[in-house]
């Protein structure tokens, strides 16, 4: 070993004993730790759930519609050599016994899938045979069923003989993690849960050749109906607008923070430390030792203290990673992939790259130190070299940050938010500090003194007070929502809100579930449904007539479900005009919100197509609709005489209490085609996954609330050790050691305490605009956040500040005072 | 290690003394034993009569905030605090209602009215050491334990400062005790000792 890595390694291992080198290490570890937790876990979403690849579609091109795809829909397409196999998937309501739930069934035909595999316990191939089905482990549990078990299936009792651990071809969208079956499509018949007009995503899956599947795509194209759509597999891209991409894009960004934070932690510390070693590096360039050998000197050190917190950090990152898949996994669709072994190390690597960016600077400046330093103290040059230098270290992290990211917007947006609101929150609590110690400066002893230390700090504490709110609102706001937002939001719905939905009751049936409800004292109301597509607004085509933001409105995008009724619907207030009379053919009536963002107005025509018929109506009214009173609720309603012979079907909602229901199995088993839609269980699904999200995210925001500290730690040992020389000098003046302590900690206990009333301030407010705008619900108050986390912070900053604090014996303070 | 020999020193009130000796000889912990900051293992410090060893923590604070001030060669003033508050520091621990008047009246004393509100960082050494004489006789002790306090100080300045504590001891009657290497400035004083070999030496005139 040369000497010079020995004097590196001998330098660091004295420097361990520092608080800044401490602090450096832990901001490092956690960095890597969660870069590391964050890599993996990413990297195994989008492997198994996230990329658009051959063995998740289950082929290399999928065509997929929501109407039932016509026997001569492939006719004049080039199909040689392209092996292809069809599939239906669908919601429906499966059970055993008492128990129900809304599952995603896919019926299947072989071969399937075309590309990928079908994994289950017990192993096999194929797919299920008729009179069988395979199940996800969520439909075992939740239906206390075991292999072996009958499943009920509409008319037809299933026999479940596998459970199904992972499948491509989940479908998009909410469907692809609802718990999944897999049945024969012979089964379906029997079953009679399909009905014409029922729900269901029709598919068929191509495999093949790769210059095949080209020519059929390009075929395809031209020949797309607006309910249509092809999946191909042109790139190795993620999904976008997947739910779970976002969630992965949020906790990416929560990581930010602490990223963030770590940085400035460390760009701290090394430069305390580079300013205590200006006098062993002009001793080392005296003794002969050249500039480039004394920055190998530090840049070995920097490097030992990379692998020691790489090493650490990697392997926190691996705990943190079993964990959160653990809180993720029974939410997850299946099982996922291993990473990319090489993600395990992007951690590391980003560690490094801030340890060197960071470190880079201040160590080339100590290189250039002159060695008359010994003699008159001199510092080195403070020139455009340095500032340069500083510069392109900060935009290679930068980038650096952002590339790992992977969305520099986002990442800008959340910086300059973070920047906003820290010089907010850092300027306020500084002014909070001011107005509460000035009385307390009259009562005390050493008050003035407070007062004068407050102003002397006030750059740290504006820094510090920034980073200790920001953290801890953003962690109360994450806690308390993952749970709280939906509690609140269901509670403030009336008991018997309905908490059922029946769709696709077939014209033939209605009499029957009328009959079914009456029979059962249950208040219903079915309406009509019908599919159309808006078109024309005054006998124009309607686009053209829009701006591009209108043109994008969810409205337009979608073929709408329209109705007709005699009367107004009792939920829907009207706004404006007038409900028809009877007879008052070519009347209809619009929900409020969709006039106002397509600025339709009383007396516009508005022409649909419903089916392939142009249907047209006079815009009579204008309706409120309550969206979340959970009744069947629709943009645009027609007067009975204009939609009474198109092709409808029926909906609607109703409440039952739980020991009621054993209701909705009979009313299943005696319609076993419709489809029942439990809220109940959507809510706790979607309550999961928040509760789940803010989990992992809390734990995020705790790991930086760790760097925070770690920061608060080198801000406060900067401020403590400039504060030697004032208690050396107290204590020379009759104060005693005891009244000396008590001051740091009184400043230290005020700054807690402000950062935790305005940290409460900030989460309330932020809670407040989720509540009213999020949840349209009014906001409350949250009285334990303002309990507990003004204390909290107090408690963080003492306990800080006390670790650090050394105390001063009264014999050291004559010799501190003589050595200054 | 034994740092004092057979050490026996007797201050009377209202005297000047210097202790000269080269460096290490043990002055300034021979300061630290006599002001209380630091306790002799062996022996005793008596102040007015009252042996040093028999008072607790708070009782020596107590005695230093009323009974002793210090200057310092460096100074030792509080950056963030301007020439006013700096005096005024401890009158206020000594809970003094007239302080602002106090500090006023001792920093006129010293020749800085005008600069009454200029930070430390703004004030010449010269400046400064007065700002600490200020400081230290604001509170009228009993004895003003002085640590080189001419050091880093030109051979002018450092002579006005001589000057002028000279001036305050003789006015108020405070005892001084200087620690120098300066040869004038410890002839300007009633007793000189020398500190040599863990043993104290009077040097006559």
């Amino acid at each position: 070993m040369s000497l010079l890595t020995r004097l590196a390694g001998r330098q660091l291992l004295s420097q361990l004993r520092t608080t800044e080198w401490r602090a450096l290490l832990l901001a490092s570890w956690i960095a890597i730790a969660l870069t590391t937790l964050l890599a993996v876990l990413g990297d195994r979403l989008e492997r198994g759930l996230l990329r658009e690849s051959a063995a998740l579609l289950g082929a290399d091109l999928v065509l997929s519609s929501s109407r039932p795809i016509a026997p001569d829909r492939l006719q004049g397409l080039p199909l040689d050599r392209l092996e292809q196999t069809q599939v239906i998937q669908f919601p429906s309501m499966v059970g055993q016994g008492d128990n129900l739930m809304l599952v995603s069934v896919r019926a299947l035909q072989a071969p399937y899938p075309l590309r990928g595999e079908l994994t289950t316990a017990p192993a096999g191939s194929g797919i299920p045979a008729p009179g069988e089905v395979w199940a996800e482990a969520r439909v075992l549990t939740q239906l206390e069923m075991s292999l072996g078990d009958t499943l009920e299936f509409g008319y037809q009792p299933l026999n479940l003989s596998r459970e199904l651990l992972g499948s491509p071809d989940r479908g998009t969208g909410f469907r692809s993690f609802s718990p999944h079956i897999l049945v024969n499509a012979e089964d379906l018949e029997a079953s009679g849960v399909l009905a014409p007009g029922s729900r269901a995503n029709y598919r068929i899956l191509f495999a093949g050749p790769a210059e095949a599947i080209s020519a059929l795509n390009t075929a395809l194209q031209p020949t797309l109906a607006d309910y249509e759509r092809v999946h191909a597999l042109s790139k190795d891209q993620p999904l976008t607008g997947n739910a779970l991409g976002n969630a992965l894009s949020y906790l990416k960004l929560s990581a930010l923070i602490a990223l963030l934070l770590s940085a400035l932690t460390i760009v701290l510390a090394l430069r305390r430390f580079s300013l205590g070693q200006h006098t062993r590096s002009a001793l080392l360039l005296n003794l002969g030792l050249r500039p480039g050998q004394l920055i190998r000197v530090y840049l070995y050190q920097l490097l030992l203290a990379w692998l020691l917190t790489a090493t650490a950090g990697v392997l926190t990152g691996f705990v943190l990673e079993l964990a959160v898949y653990q809180w993720l996994a029974e939410l997850l669709p299946q099982a996922l992939p291993a990473a990319h072994w090489l993600r395990w190390f992007s951690g590391a690597a980003l560690g490094l790259a801030l340890l060197v960016l960071l470190g880079l600077p201040p160590i080339l400046q100590l290189a250039r130190i002159p060695v008359a330093h010994l003699l008159r103290g001199d510092a080195p040059p403070r020139d455009r070299t340095a500032l340069i230098l500083q510069a392109t270290s900060l935009l290679l992290l930068a980038a650096t940050l952002l590339a790992f990211l992977e969305a520099p917007l986002a990442a800008l947006g959340l910086l300059l938010f973070l920047l906003l609101g820290g010089a907010l929150f850092g300027w306020v609590a500084q002014a909070g500090l001011q107005l509460c110690a000035r009385p307390l400066a009259k009562r005390l002893l050493l008050g003035r003194l407070l007062l004068m230390r407050l102003r002397q700090q006030r750059q740290w504490h504006r820094l510090q007070a920034a980073v200790v709110v920001m953290l801890l609102t953003l962690l109360s706001v994450v806690w308390i929502s993952r749970s709280d937002l939906i509690e609140q939001w269901q509670a403030q719905f009336p008991q018997d809100t309905p908490n059922y939905f029946l769709i696709n009751i077939q014209p033939w049936q209605k009499e029957g579930v009328d009959e079914f409800f009456a029979g059962r004292q249950l208040e219903t109301e079915l309406y009509p449904m019908i599919r159309g597509r808006l078109t024309e607004l005054n006998a124009e085509p309607i686009k053209p007539q829009l701006t591009p933001e209108q043109q994008d409105h969810n409205t337009l995008r979608r073929e709408l479900n329209l109705s007709w009724m005699a009367e107004r619907p009792e939920h829907n207030p009207l706004v404006a005009g007038e409900w028809w009379q009877p007879g008052d053919t070519g009347a209809i009536s619009i929900e409020q919100e969709m006039a106002q963002e397509l600025g339709l107005e009383l007396g516009d025509t508005l022409g649909f197509d419903v089916g392939g018929v142009r249907v047209e109506g006079e815009i009579r009214n204008i309706r409120e609709v309550v969206w979340t009173s959970f009744r069947p609720n629709f943009y645009i309603i027609f007067n009975p005489e204009a939609l009474q012979n198109a092709p409808a079907t029926w909906i609607t909602s109703f409440h039952l209490e739980p020991e009621q229901r054993a209701v909705s199995r009979e009313l299943l088993q005696q319609f076993p085609s419709l489809t029942l839609i439990d809220i109940d269980q959507v809510l706790n699904q979607l309550a999961g996954w928040l509760q789940r999200l803010g989990d992992s995210s809390a734990l995020i925001l705790a790991l930086s609330l760790g760097c925070g500290l770690m920061l608060l730690g080198v801000t406060l040992l900067q401020a403590l050790e400039q504060r030697r020389f004032e208690s050396a000098l107290l204590q020379t003046l009759g104060v005693t050691a005891d009244q000396a302590r008590r001051l740091d900690l009184l400043e230290f206990l005020l700054i807690g305490l402000v950062c935790g009333v305005l940290a409460s301030a900030g989460a309330e407010a932020v809670l407040a605009m989720l509540h009213q705008w999020l949840l349209q619900i009014p906001p409350r108050l949250h009285l334990g956040l303002w309990l507990s986390l003004p204390p909290l912070a107090a408690l963080i900053f003492l306990l800080i500040g006390w670790m650090i604090r050394r105390p001063l014996k009264l014999e050291h303070c004559y010799r501190l005072l003589r050595a200054g | 290690m034994q740092l004092f020999q057979d050490l026996v020193l007797e201050i009377q009130r209202g005297e000047s003394l210097a202790i000269i000796g080269r460096s290490g000889a043990g002055k300034s912990t021979l300061l630290s034993l006599l002001a209380g900051l630091d306790t002799p293992t062996e022996g005793r410090i008596l102040f007015d009569g009252q042996p040093l060893d028999t008072l607790d923590d708070a009782a020596r604070a107590q005695l230093r905030l009323q009974q002793i001030s210090f200057i310092f060669q460096s100074f030792h003033l509080l950056p963030e605090l301007d020439a006013l508050d700096n005096v005024r520091l401890p009158l206020e621990i000594q809970g003094r209602a007239d302080a602002d008047a106090q500090a006023r009246h001792w920093l006129e004393q010293v020749g800085l009215g005008a600069r009454l509100d200029h930070y430390p960082a703004q004030l010449s050494g010269g400046e400064q050491q007065r700002v600490a004489i200020a400081r230290a006789f604001a509170t009228e002790p009993k004895i003003l334990f002085a640590d080189e306090p001419t050091g880093n100080l030109d051979d002018d300045t450092g002579h006005q400062i001589i000057e002028q504590l000279f001036r305050l001891n003789a006015d108020v009657g405070t005892t001084l005790v200087l620690i120098t290497h300066d040869t004038d400035l410890a002839a300007r004083c009633q007793r000189r000792l020398h500190l040599h070999n863990g043993r104290l030496e009077e040097v006559s005139a």
